[in-house]
């Protein structure tokens, strides 16, 4: 036995002391919170928790998979993608310029009062002033006025035809002008109030974001009474989160993640293939890539089959065109250069000293790296030279919007607009007014300001099928493939994942 | 001690405020956070007009005064990513660093002292060895490892514990193991030399020529003088575990300050970084100084005078 002298035993007095503090403060710190997971407590693992519940401030998807069950849209999409209504009953088109919709009159935000189309107007007008600064002005800044034109319907007038409106409107979340007036943003975003199915109850910071359901929804109800979700970074956490039976739902996993989760007697993958496109995108401008052959090379040099099949397990979906089937501008049947390596390999031969300058492939660490080597190296294999060049997102994505000048030569990204429609992929990437594009071609410019100028649909698709012919033959772009999302799930839970990547809860179905 | 005191605090604000402008100009190296706040879909006017609006057009000097004006009334501003004062972002991260890190300490002192002890008294021993080599083990594995390979064990085949996350006391085993195992090695290791070190002085073989049985000369003599290199070890640690928690953090989503850095960096979210390191830069000041006070509470003949300040 060891025996402490005094003046030890009075600094041991007061270490415990120390302790005994420290133990009183664990205790509240970490005030305790059921930690089971299951129908009564729904718990989704996020990746982050959400930069903002106001749903129209941050817009990524750790925020709107929460604020999307705490909010109803405009309109939405159902399980199969298709425009369905949910504010607006109905709508129509009055001319080019002005769209009028039908609002509903049976809905009611959290804290009783009526939904009413001044709240829907107030909520086009604060997304669209600039002065707010949300980051999602530039989906909506065509919107140039919003009128309550009577006791139920709501006019919106665009900046010329703009044929996307609808497709922008899905994300456009109706927010009670009575409350964001009277609390202010920060309030607001603290604590949100909508009319969706979910009410707002707590935000813990960086613990979880707790919702309770909304019984008296005008809608389809939701099967859980709570739902937390929590901010759990590790994909390999998420996994064992879910095979321990502690959350319910987990997001972004890879496919060996899915893979392990299959063998879970607890758990189960769900995925689906969402609007985001895997692309290569070449700077014209640049050599090698100012000679459209080399540029073909590179398209006859990538094995997209092998990238899906043998890197990503098979989820996601090699596309021909820079599209997805769940977009609008989907022309079936178009031809992309085949995978063809001899031939590729040939073309670089034959351009001598031009096809062995160095290429620069740029990409973030956001992406899967996985990938990004095999383009290397199948591009290697043709001959090209090909040097990974990775920085911080930020910096890549500055690069990535600034010109021909300097945008690398080749780049790996992956695309989605959030709106399941050709103008917010083709146009961005191409047209010459936009930072992301490093292509110059008149003809495809023309086309795409025609597609985005009519209201008729046929001619839309006439001039994007045009615009995925000539991407197929002048290669400033290399569709990839169509990417999956996946999720890992409890075994009971019943859901269908759509393309735009929400998580309705009200969607959901339990069968234990 | 007044004169010691007042010279420490003085060189406190020194760093602090050079730890301050170090880490402002450092991110501002690092690029503009507008590009990863907007949608793929805006345009270059899109991206101005945000830009403008988050105040990052303006000069750097300009910026730079006003983080400063800011600082002296202890305003560290507003996250625009996280849509929340930086104060309220890192006071709610606080409690849990500092639960982690107790727990930590908690097994890096009750398992490692305790061995560093049995290593120097059986010095030699095959039981010493392999007490070492384990030691050299903890210390070898990557928390990033050591952690999922936890939660598998104790969470998921076992299902004694809960896999991540807060909720009670049980949450925070784990990640104070996986944690804490790094900072065992250490204090063995210390605990160790110091012991071996004062073994070998001549009090202790007059105290055993003396007759004082093992127990008491452990306790009574050895303890004590052995104590001071721990302390700072100890001290060094604690800055350690409140910095070094990150990885732990992230395997184990606990919501601790390093979690949270980690994703601010990666967010560009300039000001709360600036936040959590000025309050790094604050506690490893204060744990310093904290230190050498107790060196004078365990060891009288060490004198708070200032003179070697």
């Amino acid at each position: 036995m060891i025996r402490f002298p005094r003046q030890s035993e009075a600094i041991m007095t007061r270490i415990q002391h120390l302790l005994a503090g420290a133990a009183i403060a664990l205790t509240v710190g970490l005030a305790a919170s059921p930690s089971m997971a299951g129908r009564d407590r729904f718990v989704v693992d996020l990746v982050n928790e959400p930069s903002s519940l106001d749903p129209q401030v941050q817009w990524n998807p750790d925020s709107y998979y929460v604020y999307r069950n705490i909010f109803d849209n405009l309109v939405t999409r159902d399980d199969k993608g298709a425009l369905a209504p949910e504010i607006a009953t109905a709508w129509k088109q009055v001319s080019d310029t002005e769209m009028e919709f039908t609002i509903r009159d049976d809905v009611t935000f959290h804290d009783g009062k009526k939904l009413t189309p001044e709240d829907v107007v107030f909520s086009v007008k604060r997304i669209t002033d600039p002065k707010f600064g949300s980051p999602q002005l530039g989906q909506f800044n065509k919107i140039t006025d919003a009128v309550a034109t009577g006791p139920n319907t709501v006019k919106l007038v665009t900046d010329g035809a703009y044929p996307a409106l609808l497709a922008q409107l899905v994300k456009l979340s109706i927010v009670p002008k009575h409350v964001v007036e009277a609390v202010g943003k920060d309030a607001f975003n603290a604590k949100p109030v909508g009319s969706g199915p979910y009410v707002f109850a707590d935000w813990s910071r960086g613990v979880a974001v707790t919702l309770k359901r909304n019984d008296k929804y005008w809608g389809k109800k939701a099967p859980f009474p709570e739902v937390a979700f929590r901010a759990v970074p590790d994909a390999s956490t998420r996994v064992a989160n879910l095979q321990a039976g502690s959350s319910d739902l987990g997001v972004s996993l890879d496919s060996d993640l899915a893979a392990q989760i299959k063998s879970s007697p607890k758990a189960k993958p769900l995925s689906v293939l969402t609007e985001r496109v895997a692309y290569l995108r070449l700077n014209p401008s640049k050599p090698p890539f100012d000679k459209g052959d080399i540029r073909r090379a590179v398209a006859m040099a990538i094995d997209k089959e092998a990238l899906v099949q043998g890197i990503l397990g098979g989820y996601d979906k090699a596309v021909p065109e820079m599209l997805t089937p769940a977009h609008f501008g989907w022309v079936e049947g178009v031809e992309a250069p085949a995978f063809d390596p001899k031939k590729a390999k040939q073309i670089v031969e034959a351009a001598g000293p031009a096809g062995q300058q160095e290429i620069e492939l740029s990409t973030a660490p956001v992406f899967d790296q996985r990938i990004v080597q095999a383009v290397q190296q199948m591009l290697a294999d043709v001959g090209l030279n090909v040097k990974i060049n990775m920085s911080d997102m930020a910096s890549y994505l500055k690069r990535a919007q600034s010109g021909p000048e300097s945008t690398p030569a080749l780049s790996y990204g992956r695309w989605s607009c959030a709106c399941q429609d050709a103008d917010g992929v083709l146009f961005p990437l191409m047209h010459n007014s936009s930072g992301w594009s490093a292509y110059r071609n008149t003809t495809t410019d023309k086309l795409l300001e025609a597609a985005r100028a009519t209201l008729n649909q046929d001619n839309r698709m006439a001039a994007y099928k045009q615009v995925h012919e000539i991407i197929a033959k002048e290669v400033p772009l290399i569709p990839l493939y169509q990417s999956a999302i996946i999720y890992g799930a409890a075994k009971p839970l019943v859901w269908q994942p759509t393309p735009n990547e929400s998580m309705f809860l009200n969607r959901m179905d339990w069968k234990e | 001690m007044a004169g010691f005191l007042a010279r420490r605090l003085a060189q406190a604000l020194v760093t602090i405020f050079g730890v301050a402008t170090l880490i402002f100009f450092l991110q501002r190296l690092t690029g503009d956070p507008t590009y990863l706040l907007v949608p793929e879909t805006a345009t270059p006017a899109d991206i101005d007009a945000m830009r403008r609006s988050l105040g990052f057009d303006r000069p750097l000097v300009v910026q730079y005064a006003s983080f400063l004006a800011d600082l002296l009334r202890f305003d560290l501003g507003r996250s625009v990513i996280q849509n929340a004062p930086v104060t309220t972002i890192i006071a709610s991260r606080v409690p849990y660093t500092l639960a982690l890190a107790a727990g930590a300490l908690l097994v890096a002192c009750g398992i490692g002292i305790p061995v560093g002890i049995a290593m120097a008294l059986w010095r030699d021993s095959v039981f010493a060895k392999a007490l070492s080599g384990l030691v050299l083990a903890a210390q070898s594995l990557p928390t990033f490892w050591s952690g999922i390979l936890l939660i598998l064990v104790f969470a998921v085949t076992l299902g004694w514990l809960p896999p991540s996350a807060t909720g009670g006391i049980s949450h925070l085993v784990l990640p104070s193991v996986a944690l804490g195992l790094l900072s065992m090695a250490t204090f063995a290791r210390i605990t160790r030399t110091a012991l071996l070190d004062e073994l070998s002085r001549d009090y202790v073989r007059t105290a055993r020529a003396r007759g004082v049985l093992p127990g008491r000369l452990l306790g009574r003599h050895l303890a004590r003088n052995a104590a001071i290199p721990v302390i700072t070890v100890a001290a060094l640690e604690i800055s350690n575990l409140l910095a070094g928690a990150v990885i732990v953090e992230t395997v184990f989503a606990w919501p601790g300050l390093g979690q949270v850095t980690v994703q601010s960096i990666l967010a560009r979210d300039f000001l709360v970084v600036q936040g959590v390191v000025l309050l790094g830069a604050f506690v490893t000041v204060a744990l310093n100084l904290a230190a050498d006070i107790l060196y004078s509470v365990v060891d009288p003949r060490i004198r708070l005078t200032g003179a070697r300040a």
